[in-house]
């Protein structure tokens, strides 16, 4: 076996051993001399050091220079070679064929032509050539590794099919890297077959490639790009007496048409069509189409529109979910003696056509837990429950409901603490004096605060002229601070639910926070968030992941197209990929009855776009860089490696042991025998 | 370790050496106690000051022309006293800066030379210093009043560079005229021969010399052990030696120095100290007062 070194240059590090060897033959002491005043009494003595050192230091020189060679020796990193059989196959090629499965993809005529294109770049491989099959949209697969197979290859081939997800040309660079990495008896080639979309570009800059890797592009994509894609769909509720309708509108995109024409529309609520709209779609740009109110169907709502086919029909359907009940159950818990405090509050929450929240308003002596059931959330009006109800509040939320407690005037005279508010309140703070407290410190990327990321100084108007003073308990996070620095909002998940407490009331009495600008959209977040209704979206894309609610104990997530998946929920609760596109929907244990939530998925919407891009724009921004190839036909397991490189290790330890014996003869005084001659 | 003047000064220190003041103005005639004989008789000419006459005063200090301009009684004060001159030769070479412990020679150089001269101070002595290496590196001369001067001085100077004792010496002899003691302190390494030929010099300008020659611990013991390369502090030379098996040879060689030089001060009539620097000052003192009493008995 033969022997050779990882890293020869550190091989030039045996220049230090010339470094003992001229200090030995000049003489010259290393260690450090003694300072003595005189050597006048020393010099008489008759010493022969001069002679008598050289030849006993000669061991210690011979160690040392033996070390230092060892030490480079070991950095080098030698290795046993194996014999290389690149002889045999240096001609042969290793062809990558990295194959475009995008949504795009899916046009009339375009797979076809992608999946021929890859056929015809296996049967052009010579015999001993080996290739791979790379399938990517957003992300890289390897459908199969290199292999002089040709017919493993076709069948790969024809297993793919067009995906529902977006373009990443990075994933398949990245992907083509590692196989090129792994060839070095063959001068590795990469075939991308794509439509060339040029929305897939991102990323692409500065991905380093090996600079012996030949890339070519396939370009399949169909000499007409006109498409015309649902882009996106806003819903509002309507309250008409006891009834809620939907106002669905859609947004069309057309893109690179020759000509305006009509479109088709149609709304399709749980499977059954709830509108339909004919529209003028002109060739470059959007159009909406409102649909007529329709009734709110009952429980969770499975929506779509579809419009007419064209040459690419994955993105002529727009999949979205709804609860037929969104607005929040709100119980608003009150002194029992107190008549219209509330009023801005509610008034607040009421605002608009559909309200976000029905109130439920109760005493606080009629607390229990019969009148939490079927509510998202209960504010706490400047009011301290009883112990029994407490408890019934704490499981309450532990389950997920929503708890917000208001330290107004009467909780705030009185110390209190409790083990189900996320704070203790220790007192009032009367800001009288200095006209009014503001807020100071708030966290605007807090969801309740959302509103106000790009308007944070409207939070300053309101004047608090009393507020308590909080001490947040264990787990809990201030996302707001008064001017002087005291928590204003705290927050703290409790189960899986979660409890926000605040030190202000909600009334006019001791701010004139109702007065202000900011009080509608706050409340609204409050109650919202609160509620756990502030991730809700009507859509998601399939780059997205989905997070299912943490009440779930067994989580299973029926798929668009049938396969049931199961969780396993972890700290931070159970999430799953969204690949398909159409409705995902989550059970709690079995898959049957009514879903505990839906999710709808849609393709990217800039995968509509078909308009493409240079081929040589691909490269632009590639980078070539020298990667170290090993035998792709034969790579060896990391222990193989490790192995061949074991050597290094021994060396070290022999040089150590050497360094290790010169300590040892240097420390007991070899040199000075020689001293004692006279 | 203290190197202001006011460590020189250490009251602990003082006292110590009040008590061999005590002893030395009742032993040694003069000598470094302001009871020397002067060389001039009778009062001392340096008019100091005028002072109101107080009832008891001896009428002959009355100033008499002041009585007749003012017709008041005035006496007249001189400076007390002065008997002798003592001239500190202090060897500054970088083998005084030497210290195996904390106490480097030089430093215990300073505290003698600083200690004899407050006490020659104190008994009305004119006190001056000389710094040595081969030149004389600064001078006070010998005065009633330059204590906290030469005080000052020994405080500032620094041992280093190489040194040739005798050579300060003979500058010394030239530049001090008036006849006094030379106290010459140094750790004597140069050949016993020519510091005799130097200190022969001094003697027969009429000065009384005392030579202090400091050795450190590690001078005397040589207590190295492990194979080392010795360095001159002041030529810089290198030697490579195993001390265990040089420790008799050395102390053999250093001892038959040190009979060299007591053999050739002795000849001369110099007073020959040998100070260890872990001994305590006021030991070497009285070794040294002692010595001197001797002599005042033999006169």
């Amino acid at each position: 076996m033969p022997f050779g070194l990882l890293v020869p240059a550190f091989l030039a590090g045996l220049v230090a051993i010339a470094a003992p060897i001229i200090l030995h033959l000049r003489h010259r002491e290393q260690d450090r001399p003694q300072d003595f005043p005189s050597l006048m009494f020393l010099e008489r003595l008759p010493i022969r050091t001069w002679e008598r050192r050289r030849v006993t230091d000669l061991p210690l020189l011979l160690m040392r220079v033996a070390a230092l060679a060892l030490l480079t020796l070991a950095f080098a990193r030698p290795l046993f070679q194996r014999p290389s059989n690149s002889a045999t196959s240096a001609r042969a090629r290793a062809v990558i064929v990295a194959l475009d499965r995008s949504m795009s993809m899916g046009r009339t005529g375009v797979w076809t032509a992608a999946t021929d294109s890859a056929r015809r770049m296996v049967a052009s491989l010579a015999p001993a050539d080996r290739a791979a099959l790379v399938l990517f949209d957003d992300e890289a697969e390897l459908a199969q590794a290199f292999t002089a197979d040709h017919q493993s290859l076709i069948a790969a081939i024809g297993r793919a099919q067009p995906s529902a997800r977006g373009t990443r040309f990075a994933a398949a660079l990245r992907e083509a890297r590692q196989l090129a990495s792994r060839v070095h008896d063959a001068a590795p080639e990469l075939v991308v077959i794509t439509d060339l979309q040029r929305s897939g570009s991102a990323g692409i800059a500065g991905t380093e490639m090996p600079a012996n890797l030949k890339i070519r592009t396939v370009a399949v994509g169909a000499a007409d790009h006109g498409n015309i894609s649902v882009a996106s769909v806003a819903v509002q509720r309507l309250t008409s007496g006891q009834r809620t309708m939907l106002s669905v509108q859609a947004r069309l995109r057309s893109r690179a048409n020759r000509s305006p024409r009509n479109v088709s529309a149609r709304l399709v609520l749980n499977g059954r069509e709830s509108g339909a709209r004919v529209v003028a779609v002109p060739a470059n740009g959007d159009t909406a189409v409102v649909f007529d109110s329709v009734l709110m169907p009952g429980g969770q709502v499975r929506a779509a529109i579809a419009i007419d086919h064209d040459a690419l029909a994955a993105d002529d359907s727009f999949h979205f979910a709804l609860k037929a009940d969104d607005a929040v159950r709100l119980l608003l818990v009150v002194p029992d003696d107190v008549a219209d405090e509330a009023l801005f509050f509610e008034r607040a929450l009421a605002v608009g056509r559909t309200p976000i929240a029905r109130i439920d308003r109760i005493g606080v002596g009629q607390l229990s837990p019969r009148v939490l059931q079927g509510e998202d959330a209960v504010l706490l009006w400047d009011v301290r429950p009883a112990q029994s109800a407490s408890a019934s509040l704490k499981a309450w939320v532990e389950q997920g409901g929503g708890l917000i407690a208001m330290a107004g005037q009467r909780t705030a005279t009185r110390s209190q603490r409790s083990a189900l508010i996320a704070a203790d309140v220790i007192g009032n703070i009367e800001r009288l004096g200095d006209r009014g407290g503001s807020l100071g410190d708030v966290r605007v990327e807090h969801p309740v605060f959302a509103p106000f990321r790009t308007a944070s100084a409207s939070l300053n108007d309101a004047r608090f002229l009393r507020y308590a003073r909080l001490e947040p308990a264990a787990g809990a996070d201030v996302i707001a601070r008064f001017d002087d620095g005291t928590p204003a909002v705290i927050e703290r998940r409790q189960g899986a639910g979660r409890v926000v407490v605040t030190a202000f009331g909600f009334e006019s009495r001791a701010s004139d926070f109702p007065l202000q600008a900011a009080y509608l959209p706050f409340i609204h977040r409050l109650v919202l968030h609160s509620a756990g209704r502030d991730t809700t979206a009507l859509w998601r894309t399939t780059a997205d992941s989905w997070v299912l609610p943490r009440a779930m104990k067994e989580p299973v997530v029926l798929t668009p197209r049938g396969s049931i998946v199961r969780l396993k929920p972890d700290s931070s609760g159970a999430s799953t990929a969204l690949r398909e596109t159409g409705i995902y929907a989550a059970y709690d244990g079995r898959v049957q009855g009514e879903p505990l939530a839906l999710i709808a998925v849609n393709s990217p919407a800039a995968e509509s776009e078909l308009a493409p891009m240079d081929a040589r724009d691909l490269l632009l921004g590639v980078r070539e860089a020298k990667i170290a190839t090993a035998d792709a036909s034969e790579v060896p397991t990391t222990a193989e490696i490790e192995g061949r490189q074991r050597l290094w290790r021994l060396v070290l330890i022999a040089a150590a042991l050497l360094l290790l014996t010169e300590t040892v003869v240097a420390g007991r005084g070899w040199r000075g025998v020689g001293s004692s001659a006279t | 370790m203290p190197s202001a003047p006011a460590s020189f000064l250490d009251p602990v220190l003082l006292a110590r050496i009040s008590d061999l003041g005590l002893l030395a103005r009742t032993v040694v005639d003069g000598f470094m106690h302001g009871h020397h004989r002067s060389m001039r008789k009778g009062s001392s000419t340096d008019f100091a000051q005028h002072r109101a006459y107080q009832p008891g005063d001896d009428p002959r200090l009355l100033d008499w022309k002041l009585l007749g301009r003012t017709d008041r009684l005035y006496v007249k004060e001189y400076d007390a006293d002065t008997n002798a001159s003592v001239m500190f030769a202090l060897d500054a070479s970088a083998s005084m800066g030497y210290g195996s412990g904390s106490v480097k020679k030089f430093d215990y150089a300073r505290f003698l030379v600083a200690s004899l001269a407050w006490l020659s101070q104190r008994q009305g002595d004119r006190v001056g210093v000389a710094i040595c290496t081969t030149e004389l590196v600064d001078v006070v001369p010998p005065s009633a009043r330059h204590l906290q001067l030469l005080l000052h001085t020994i405080a500032r100077s620094k041992a280093s560079g190489a040194g040739t004792l005798t050579q300060a010496i003979e500058r010394l002899a030239h530049m001090v005229t008036r006849q006094g003691v030379i106290v010459i302190v140094s750790d004597c390494y140069e050949s016993p021969d020519a510091l005799g030929r130097a200190v022969d010099l001094l003697r027969m300008r009429g000065h009384d010399v005392i030579v202090f020659r400091l050795v450190d611990p590690a001078e005397r013991d040589f207590p190295f052990r492990a194979a080392t390369t010795f360095r001159d502090v002041e030529t810089g030379a290198r030697l490579a030696l195993r001390p265990d098996d040089l420790r008799a040879k050395y102390t053999a060689s250093t001892a038959e120095h040190e009979a060299t030089l007591v053999q050739r001060f002795a000849s001369s009539g110099t007073d020959y100290v040998l100070l260890h620097t872990d001994q305590p000052l006021d030991g070497a003192l009285h070794a040294y007062l002692d010595r001197r009493l001797a002599r005042s008995r033999v006169r």
